[in-house]
C-alpha cells in the first residue's frame, strides 16, 4: 500500500515539473514584450526623462564646460576635477566628466528601443499617440548626441540597444546627420502643445518637448554645424529659418521672456521662458535621485555660507559683465559668513574663495534668503535646457550670418538686452561685429552652469584660446595651452572606463 | 544576576508567549517520575571520560525502559534508585558513546565513556542520510556544541568562527543582527553568490537563512567540503554545505536547562583625531587665510563626535529548554530571548524564538520526526554599512570638525559650515532616524519514515521555510528637512521542499556493506512584497503608522519565484570495513535558466582506505585510527536571481515636477538565453589519524577546485548604456590545504589541558576570463571613490585590489607630472606621461593567505579556563574611512585625522602626508596610500568558569562564567576593526570579488560577559 503511495507521489512530482521550471516574472516588465500599447508607450517616454535628468542635476556633468572664461573652480578636494578642465589639464580619468557620457548614452539606449519598437503598439494606440511617443524619443536622442559630440567629438554612434565591445568612433558629420534627421522627425511627430496631458502640461506650460522645442533645438544644431568643426556655413540660413518658425509661433508654443528679477527665483520653476527643461520635486514619495536637483541650492553657493562652491565666476568675465538687473540675478552680491546676516555683510572679495558666486540655482524651498542657510542638499530648481532667450539669440546670429544684419536680427538680440535692463545694441554693426556681439550677449545671458554653455559658443566660433587669453593673473594658472588653430583641448578625452573596455576608443 | 525575565513585563505579548512555553514545559516534565518510594536499593558511581579520566558532569543515567534516572553532578557522580534487580543502566552524554550496564548485584558502578570521535560506530549526518564516521570517504568537519560551550554566542556563525579548517567566518558587520560572511574553501564564483548551503535537520534553508536559527538549539554541525560530500547537493553544493542537527530529547532523561549571559559591549578602538586647536591651525594652513581667527582660543571646546555616537551597550541572552521523553516519544522544547542594543546609539535588535522537536514511533515500521521553529526578530535602525544618506553616521562622525557643536540656538546644527560638505550632523542622524524591521521566520521540518523491509527504508521529508517581514520608517524633519516622510513595506517568502528518499542497506557475507540511496526532490520559492511610501508628511506624531498623513503617496510591489527539480542517487560500499567506495550522481533542473540550459548533471566518486584495520599497521601499535581518502566530483552554482536571463526593464519614475511619481521604464540589462550552470570540479585527498591512544588526533586535506563557465557579470560599455550582463566566461581555481589537530595534552584527576588547532591556507587564482585580461567591477563609495578599486584579473586572486601605486612624497629637487616637492608621488604604470586611472595595477588581495583557530581548555578541579584565539594573515583592506579624513576631498574640506597634521614642509620632509595646501598636489583616494594590512590575531574568547558541586546547591548544577570576547587584537589595521568590511556583502549587493573595502562598516564590539548555566 505504502509503496503505491510512494510511486504515486513520485509521479505527481514528475508531472508538476513543467511549471516548476518555467519563469513568469509577474512583478516585472520585459523589454521584448513592452511597447505594446499607448499606456506602455507613455511609461517608456516617462522613463526617458529620469535618464536625461541625471545628466543635468549635478555640476559633474557640466565639468567639461569649465574651460570657458565665465566660470572657474578652486583646486582642492573634489573641485580639482572641475579645475582640471578650467586649466586645461583634464585626463581621461577625470572623475566628474563621465556623468554626461554615462547618462546621455543611457538615454540614447532607451530612446533607441522606443524608436525601434513603438510601432508594435499600432493596434493599441492612435496614430497621434504613436507619433508623440516616438517624437519624444527622437528629440531626446538628438539632444543627447548633440551634447555628446560637442564635448567628445568623434564617438560611438548607436541606434539600437545591442552591445558592441568593438564599436568604432563615428565621424562628426554622421553624428550630426542623425541629430538633424531625428529632430526633423521630432518636429513632425511632437504636438504643438501637451495641453490635456496632465503630466506633460502643467501650470500652463509644456513639461515635455513640443514641436516648438524640436525646432528650437534644431536651430541650435544648425548654428553649431555652421561653426567648428563642420563649418557648413549653409546651415546659418537653416538655423535662422527654424528659429524664426519658433519665434513666429511663440504664442502657440507658449514661449516668452520673463522678468529677469524672477527668472531665477523659485516661482519660475514653471515659466514660459522654458522651451525645454528638466523638472524636479523633492516632495515625492520615495527617493529617486533623478527627480532631485543637486545643483540647487548648495552647489554654487559660497563655502563661507556652508554651501559647496562647485564653481564661481571668473574675475575678468565678471568685471566685463554689463551692470544691471541681469548681473544682479546672475551673481550673488552679499555674503553672510557663518550664515549670520547680523554680523558684517561682505562682498566676494572678503570671502575665502575671493570670487563672485553664481546665484542662478540658489533660490529654493531649502534656501533661507535671510541667512543664506540651506536645509537640504537637493532642491527643486528647474534646469532650463533651452530658454526662449537662446532661440532669439540663435536667430539673431544665424540671420546675420546667413543674409546679413537686418532689423529682425537687431530686434531679436534687443529683446534679450531689454529684458536684461540694457539699452539696444549699437546700430549699423558689421556682420562680424554683430555676430561677436551676439556671442558676447549669449555669454552674459547664459553665464555659469547652464546647458547653453558659453564653452560651446567659444568652441564653435574657435575662440577658446582667445577668450582665455584675458584670464586674470590672480586665477589659477593655465597648465594646458588651448589652441584655436589646432583645436587642442576643444574635445575632452573619452572616459577611461570605456577606453579600457574598447581599444577602438583610444585617443 | 538580576537580569532574568523581569523585562518581559514590559511587553504583554512577549510575556504571554513565554508563559505559554513554560507551562508547556512544566506540563511535559510532570509526566516524569521522580518518585522514589519503591526504592529497593541505591546505586552510586562516577562517570568519567575514558581517555582523560575526567569526570563528566551532566552525563545522564537512566534505567532502561523507565523514565527514572539521574544526572551526574559536577564531579561526575550520580545516585540512582533501583527497584528491579534486572535493570539495565543506560549512560549517555553528548559527544560520547552510550553505555549499557546490567546492574545485577552491584551498588557502585563507575563508567568510563568513550568519546564518540574515536569509536567505530559513531554515525554522522551526511546529505540525505547518515553514515558511520569511519566509512566516510569525503571531507567532512564536525563541530559539537560542547566545543564552544564557554564562549557566549548569539549566532551560529559566531560558534563556527575559527573552529573548523576550511570554513571561514567573517563578521563583516558589527551591527546587532549584522551580516556574516561564511565561506567553505574559498570563493569559486566572481559574481554569483558564494554562500554555502545550510541544511537544518534535512531541510535546505533559503539562502543566508543561518541567522534565523537559534544557536542554542544546535546539537552538532557538519560541514561538507569536498565534492564527494557535496555533489549530492548538486547545483547547490558548490560552495560547501553546512548541515545543522538540532537537539533531540532522550528517553528517560528529563533535563531542564537555563543558560543566560549578560555582556557589556563597546567599540574596540577609535580613530585618533585632531583636537579643535590643531584642526583650526590645519584649516588656516589649507585655506591660506584665517578661517579660524584664533585657533588657540578653541582649546577645550572640542566636540568628540565619535564619543557622541558610540556607547557601551548591555546585551542579554536567555535560553530555557526542557527535554526528555519515553522510548517511543521524545521531545525537546526551548524558548530563547535576546536583547542586544548596538554600540552605536539608537540601534539594536531583539529576538525571540521557540522550538519544538518531537520524535515519535507510531509502530515498528512507522515513525515521525518533527521540528517546528519560530522566531521573531526586531531590528531597530539596522544597517551593516553606515555609508551614505541617512545612514552616514560613521563617515559623519569622523569627518565632522571638532570645532562644530551638536546644537545651535537650541536646535541641531544640521550642516557643518566648515568641515564636511555632505554629511549631516552625525549625532542628529543617529538620534533621529527611525527604521524598524520586524521579521517572523518559521522553519518546519518533518520526516515520515517507513521501514518497508529490514533493509529498505522510505523517508518522506517535507520542509517549509517561511519568512514574513515588515519594515517601517519615519524620516522626520531632522532626517529630511524639506520632505519629512514615512513608509512601510512588507515581504513574504515561502520556500517549500519535498524530498522522497529510498534507502537500501544490506550486508552480504559479513564483508560487503552496501548502501544505495535514491532521491526525488522538489524545491520552490515564492516571494512577494509591497511597499507604501509617502512624502510631504503633515504630522510626525504618528511615526510610520499613519501613512495617509503623507501629502504625496507612492506604492510598489514585487514578485519572484524559482523552482528546482532534482534526481539523486548514491552508492556507498565498504569491503571488510577497510576499503571504501562511494559514488553519487545528481541531476538538477532549474527555472533560472532558459530552455536547453535548464538541466545540469553532477557526478562524484570517492575511495577510502582504513589502514588502521590492516594487520601491518595494527602491528605498529601507534595508530588507533588511520584512514586515507580521495575524491573527485562536480558541483554547480545557479545562485543568480530569478529572471536574470530575461532582460527586464528598469523602473524609472518621473515626477514631471509634481509631487507624485508617474510610472516609467527604461531599458535594462539584455536577455541572456544562453546562460547556463557554473560548474566546479574538485579533487580532494585527505588523511585522518589518531595516535597515542587518542591523545593526538590529526586530520589533513589537500584540494584543488576548478570552476569553469563562471556566472560572470560582464560590464557593458557606458556608450551602450552601461550596467552589466551575465555571461558564462572564465575559470577560477582554488587550491588549498587544511589541517586540524586535537591534543588531549594533560589529563589527571584534578588537572587537564586539551587544545585544538586548525589552520587553512588556500590560493585563489583567476585562470581565464575568456580572452579578456581584466574585468572591471562596479564601484561603491560614490563621490569619494570614483573608479573601481578592485578588479578581476587573469593570474590574480579574486578580491584583488586595483590601485594607483603611491610612492610617498616628492622631496626637494624632485618633480614630475606637474607635481613638486611636498606633493604625492605616484607611479606612472602605463608610461603615458601622466597619472590617472590607467596607472592602476593589482596590489594585493582581500583574501587571507592563512587563517587559523587555536582553542585551549584547562580545567583545575571545578575551574575551567578557555582561551580561544583566531586570526587571518596576508589580506589587505582598503580603508576608505581613513582616506576620507586624511586629506582634503569630497568628504572633508579640512582633514580631521590626527596624523593629517603631519604634512610635508621643507622642514618636515619625513611627513606622512602631502602638503594639503599645495595647488599642484594630486590626491588620488584610489591609490595604495590607503590600502592597509588586514592581518590580525584576535583573542576571540577568554573565559573562566566555576562549576558548583550539586551537593552544595542541592537543586541544580550551576556554572558561572566570566569572559571577554575580542579582548584584544594584534593588527596593523588603522580602522575600527580589520574584520568588518563594507563590500562583498549581500546587503550592498557586491560579490566576493569586491571583498575588503571599509567605507563605514558597523564596527564589532569588545565584550565582557557574565554567564550562568543551570541544569535542573
Amino acid at each position: 500500500m505504502k509503496k503505491y503511495l510512494l510511486v504515486t507521489g513520485i509521479l505527481a512530482l514528475l508531472s508538476s515539473c513543467s511549471s516548476l521550471l518555467e519563469e513568469e516574472p509577474k512583478g516585472s516588465l520585459l523589454t521584448n514584450t513592452f511597447y505594446s500599447s499607448a499606456s506602455e508607450l507613455d511609461m517608456a517616454t516617462t522613463g526617458l526623462y529620469g535618464l536625461v535628468n541625471l545628466a543635468f542635476n549635478q555640476t559633474a556633468g557640466f565639468s567639461t564646460t569649465f574651460g570657458a572664461d565665465d566660470m572657474t573652480a578652486s583646486r582642492n578636494g573634489n573641485k580639482t576635477p572641475f579645475s582640471d578642465f578650467d586649466t586645461f589639464q583634464a585626463g581621461s580619468s577625470n572623475d566628474r566628466m563621465p556623468i554626461w557620457w554615462i547618462n546621455f548614452y543611457s538615454t540614447i539606449k532607451s530612446c533607441n528601443a522606443l524608436v525601434l519598437n513603438y510601432r508594435n503598439a499600432s493596434n493599441n494606440a492612435t496614430a497621434t499617440q504613436l507619433n508623440n511617443a516616438a517624437g519624444q524619443a527622437y528629440f531626446l536622442r538628438a539632444l543627447s548626441y548633440f551634447f555628446l559630440t560637442r564635448v567628445w567629438g568623434e564617438i560611438p554612434l548607436s541606434t539600437d540597444y545591442t552591445i558592441d565591445y568593438q564599436a568604432k568612433k563615428a565621424n562628426v558629420e554622421d553624428i550630426y546627420a542623425l541629430i538633424v534627421s531625428d529632430l526633423q522627425n521630432a518636429e513632425q511627430m511632437l504636438p504643438d502643445t501637451w495641453k490635456g496631458d496632465s503630466k506633460r502640461f502643467q501650470n500652463s506650460i509644456n513639461i515635455a518637448p513640443t514641436s516648438g522645442s524640436a525646432k528650437a533645438l534644431l536651430a541650435n544644431v544648425y548654428l553649431t554645424m555652421a561653426g567648428w568643426p563642420l563649418k557648413q556655413t549653409d546651415k546659418y540660413a537653416l538655423a535662422a529659418a527654424k528659429a524664426k518658425e519658433v519665434i513666429d509661433s511663440k504664442a502657440k508654443y507658449g514661449y516668452a521672456l520673463v522678468d529677469i528679477n524672477v527668472l531665477w527665483k523659485r516661482e519660475s520653476n514653471y515659466s514660459s521662458e522654458t522651451v525645454f527643461g528638466c523638472f524636479f520635486n523633492t516632495n515625492i514619495s520615495e527617493f529617486t535621485f533623478s527627480n532631485y536637483n543637486m545643483i540647487c541650492p548648495n552647489a554654487y553657493g559660497s563655502v563661507d555660507e556652508g554651501a559647496w562652491g562647485d564653481g564661481f565666476g571668473e574675475l575678468d568675465f565678471y568685471n566685463k559683465f554689463p551692470a544691471g538687473p541681469r548681473k544682479e540675478a546672475t551673481y550673488q552680491r552679499d555674503y553672510y559668513p557663518g550664515n549670520e546676516p547680523d554680523s558684517l555683510v561682505v562682498d566676494y572679495t572678503k570671502t575665502t574663495d575671493k570670487h563672485p558666486c553664481f546665484h542662478k540655482y540658489t533660490d529654493d524651498a531649502a534656501f533661507d534668503p535671510l541667512t543664506h542657510k540651506t536645509s537640504n542638499w537637493i532642491g527643486n530648481h528647474t534646469v532650463h535646457i533651452i530658454r526662449y532667450a537662446e532661440v532669439l539669440l540663435t536667430y539673431a546670429e544665424a540671420k546675420a550670418m546667413a543674409d546679413g544684419v537686418d532689423a529682425s536680427a537687431y530686434d531679436a538680440i534687443n529683446q534679450v538686452r531689454k529684458r536684461a535692463g540694457l539699452k539696444d545694441l549699437t546700430e549699423g554693426l558689421s556682420q562680424t561685429a554683430f555676430r561677436d556681439s551676439v556671442v558676447a550677449e549669449r555669454g552674459w545671458e547664459f553665464a555659469g552652469c547652464e546647458p547653453a554653455a558659453r564653452w560651446f559658443d567659444l568652441q564653435r566660433t574657435e575662440t577658446v584660446a582667445k577668450a582665455n587669453s584675458y584670464r586674470n593673473v590672480s586665477e589659477q594658472t593655465l597648465i594646458g595651452k588651448p589652441d584655436d588653430g589646432t583645436h587642442a583641448f576643444y574635445w575632452a578625452p573619452i572616459p577611461i572606463y570605456d577606453q579600457l573596455l574598447n581599444k577602438n576608443l583610444g585617443n | 544576576m538580576k537580569i532574568s525575565l523581569l523585562n518581559f513585563h514590559n511587553n504583554s505579548t512577549r510575556h504571554a508567549l513565554l508563559r505559554l512555553l513554560i507551562i508547556g514545559a512544566l506540563a511535559l516534565s510532570s509526566q516524569v517520575t521522580f518518585a522514589q518510594d519503591k526504592t529497593d536499593r541505591v546505586v552510586k558511581g562516577k562517570i568519567t571520560d575514558y581517555a582523560t579520566n575526567q569526570p563528566l558532569p551532566g552525563a545522564s543515567i537512566y534505567i532502561e525502559g523507565t523514565a527514572s534516572g539521574a544526572t551526574a553532578d559536577a564531579n561526575g557522580e550520580y545516585t540512582v534508585s533501583i527497584t528491579d534487580p534486572n535493570a539495565t543502566l543506560v549512560i549517555t552524554f553528548v559527544g560520547y558513546d552510550t553505555e549499557r550496564i546490567q546492574v545485577g548485584g552491584q551498588t557502585t558502578i563507575d563508567v568510563s565513556l568513550i568519546p564518540s570521535l574515536e569509536t567505530l560506530t559513531q554515525v554522522i549526518v551526511i546529505g540525505y542520510g547518515e553514515q558511520k564516521r569511519t566509512d566516510i570517504t569525503g571531507s567532512i568537519s564536525s563541530l559539537s556544541s560542547t566545543t564552544y560551550k564557554d564562549q557566549p554566542v548569539l549566532t551560529t556563525s559566531a560558534a563556527l568562527q575559527g573552529r573548523m579548517a576550511g570554513v571561514s567566518v567573517q563578521n563583516v558587520s558589527g551591527a546587532p543582527g549584522g551580516e556574516v560572511k561564511i565561506r567553505v574553501r574559498g570563493s569559486n564564483s566572481i559574481n554569483a553568490n558564494n554562500d554555502p548551503l545550510y541544511v537544518v535537520d534535512g531541510v535546505a534553508l533559503f539562502s543566508a537563512g543561518l541567522s534565523d536559527i537559534n544557536v542554542n538549539d544546535i546539537e552538532s554541525i557538519e560541514v561538507l567540503k569536498d565534492a564527494s560530500a557535496t555533489s549530492i547537493y548538486g547545483s547547490r553544493g558548490s560552495n560547501g554545505v553546512i548541515l545543522i542537527t538540532t537537539k533531540k530529547g532522550k528517553a528517560g532523561e528529563t533535563k531542564v536547562q537555563y543558560n543566560s549571559f549578560v555582556s557589556f559591549n563597546s567599540v574596540m578602538k577609535k580613530y585618533d583625531q585632531l583636537d579643535a586647536v590643531a584642526y583650526a591651525r590645519l584649516a588656516n594652513h589649507i585655506a591660506g587665510s584665517a578661517v579660524f581667527a584664533n585657533p588657540d582660543a578653541l582649546a577645550g571646546t572640542d566636540t568628540n563626535w565619535q564619543d557622541q555616537i558610540f556607547r557601551t551597550s548591555v546585551t542579554q541572552s536567555h535560553q530555557l529548554s526542557a527535554s526528555g521523553g519515553t522510548e517511543k516519544t521524545k521531545y525537546y522544547l526551548s524558548a530563547y530571548l535576546v536583547d542586544q542594543p548596538g554600540i552605536i546609539i539608537n540601534t539594536g535588535q531583539k529576538k525571540y524564538a521557540i522550538r519544538t522537536n518531537i520524535d515519535t514511533e507510531f509502530s515498528d515500521k512507522f515513525s515521525l520526526e518533527l521540528g517546528i521553529f519560530a522566531t521573531h526578530q526586531k531590528l531597530h535602525n539596522h544597517v551593516d554599512v553606515l555609508d551614505n544618506g541617512s545612514a552616514a553616521i560613521i563617515p559623519g562622525a569622523v569627518s565632522w570638525a571638532p570645532t562644530e557643536k551638536i546644537y545651535e540656538n537650541g536646535a541641531y546644527n544640521r550642516y557643518s559650515s566648515i568641515g564636511s560638505p555632505l554629511a549631516e550632523n552625525p549625532y542628529m542622524i543617529a538620534k533621529e532616524r527611525l527604521n524598524d524591521v520586524t521579521s517572523n521566520s518559521i522553519l518546519i521540518n518533518g520526516t515520515l519514515k517507513y521501514n518497508i523491509t529490514e533493509w529498505l527504508t522510505y523517508d518522506l521529508v517535507f520542509g517549509a521555510n517561511i519568512n514574513l517581514s515588515n519594515n517601517g520608517y519615519l524620516n522626520n524633519q531632522w532626517i529630511n528637512a524639506t520632505n519629512p516622510s514615512s513608509g512601510q513595506g512588507s515581504s513574504n517568502s515561502y520556500t517549500l521542499q519535498n524530498s522522497n528518499i529510498l534507502t537500501l542497506h544490506k550486508t552480504f557475507a559479513d564483508i560487503h556493506d552496501l548502501t544505495v540511496t535514491g532521491v526525488v526532490e522538489e524545491t520552490s520559492n515564492r516571494y512577494t512584497s509591497f511597499t507604501a511610501s509617502g512624502g510631504a508628511l503633515t504630522s510626525e506624531a504618528n511615526g510610520y503608522y499613519n501613512l495617509s498623513l503623507n501629502g504625496t503617496q507612492g506604492i510598489g510591489s514585487d514578485y519572484s519565484a524559482w523552482g528546482l527539480l532534482s534526481y539523486i542517487g548514491r552508492i556507498a560500499y565498504s569491503l571488510h570495513d577497510k576499503y571504501l567506495l562511494s559514488a553519487t550522481y545528481r541531476a538538477d533542473g532549474s527555472s533560472k535558466f532558459q530552455k536547453g540550459n535548464k538541466w545540469g548533471y553532477f557526478p562524484s566518486i570517492a575511495v577510502g582506505w582504513r589502514l588502521s584495520e590492516e594487520q601491518f599497521i595494527k602491528n605498529l601499535n601507534i595508530f588507533s585510527n588511520l584512514k586515507l581518502r580521495a575524491s573527485y566530483g562536480q558541483t554547480g552554482n545557479q545562485a543568480i536571481n530569478p529572471y536574470s536571463t530575461l532582460g527586464l526593464l528598469k523602473e524609472n519614475k518621473y515626477s514631471y515636477g509634481t509631487g507624485s511619481l508617474a510610472p516609467g521604464y527604461a531599458v535594462g540589462n539584455p536577455t541572456s538565453p544562453d546562460l547556463k550552470w557554473e560548474v566546479t570540479s574538485q579533487t580532494n585527498i585527505g588523511l585522518e589519524t589518531s595516535l597515542l591512544s587518542g591523545v593526538l588526533n590529526v586530520t589533513a586535506d589537500y584540494y584543488i577546485k576548478n570552476t569553469k563557465d563562471l556566472l560572470l557579470s560582464q560590464s557593458i560599455p557606458q556608450y551602450n548604456g552601461g550596467g552589466s550582463k551575465y555571461v558564462n566566461i572564465g575559470k577560477v581555481q582554488n587550491k588549498g590545504f587544511e589541517f586540524s589537530a586535537n591534543v588531549n595534552a594533560i589529563s589527571n584527576e584534578t588537572f587537564s589541558w586539551t587544545t585544538g588547532f586548525n589552520a587553512t591556507s588556500y590560493k585563489n587564482k583567476v585562470v581565464s576570463l575568456g580572452g579578456e585580461s581584466v574585468v572591471n567591477l562596479d564601484y561603491i563609495g560614490d563621490g569619494l571613490i570614483n573608479t573601481n578599486i578592485q578588479a578581476v584579473k587573469v593570474g590574480e586572486s579574486l578580491g584583488s585590489f586595483y590601485l594607483i601605486p603611491w610612492q610617498g612624497l616628492y622631496q626637494q629637487g624632485e618633480q614630475g607630472f606637474g607635481s613638486k616637492a611636498g606633493d604625492n608621488k605616484y607611479e606612472d604604470v602605463d608610461h603615458d606621461g601622466s597619472i590617472g586611472y590607467g596607472d592602476r595595477k593589482v596590489v594585493g588581495s582581500s583574501i587571507p593567505t592563512w587563517s587559523f583557530g587555536f582553542n585551549n581548555n584547562v580545567t583545575y578541579k571545578n575551574f575551567e579556563l578557555n582561551i580561544f584565539i583566531q586570526g587571518v594573515q596576508g589580506n589587505k583592506v582598503f580603508n576608505a574611512v581613513y582616506a576620507s579624513i586624511a586629506s582634503p576631498n569630497s568628504r572633508v574640506k579640512y582633514p580631521t585625522l590626527a596624523a593629517a597634521a603631519n604634512y610635508w614642509t621643507p622642514e618636515n620632509t619625513g611627513a606622512q602626508f602631502a602638503d594639503p595646501a599645495s595647488t599642484t598636489n594630486r590626491n588620488y583616494i584610489e591609490s595604495t596610500q590607503f590600502l592597509q594590512d588586514g592581518s590580525y590575531v584576535r583573542f576571540k574568547n577568554v573565559s573562566l568558569s566555576y562549576s558548583f558541586p550539586k551537593e552544595m546547591l542541592r537543586f541544580a548544577n550551576i556554572k558561572l562564567t566570566a569572559s571577554a570576547q575580542n579582548l584584544f587584537t594584534i593588527t596593523k589595521y588603522k580602522g575600527y576593526d580589520p574584520e568588518v568590511t563594507s563590500t562583498g556583502l549581500t546587503t550592498t549587493g557586491t560579490s566576493d570579488a569586491y571583498g575588503g573595502q571599509d567605507i563605514g562598516a558597523y564596527p564589532s564590539a569588545r565584550s565582557f560577559t557574565l554567564a550562568l548555566n543551570a541544569t535542573f
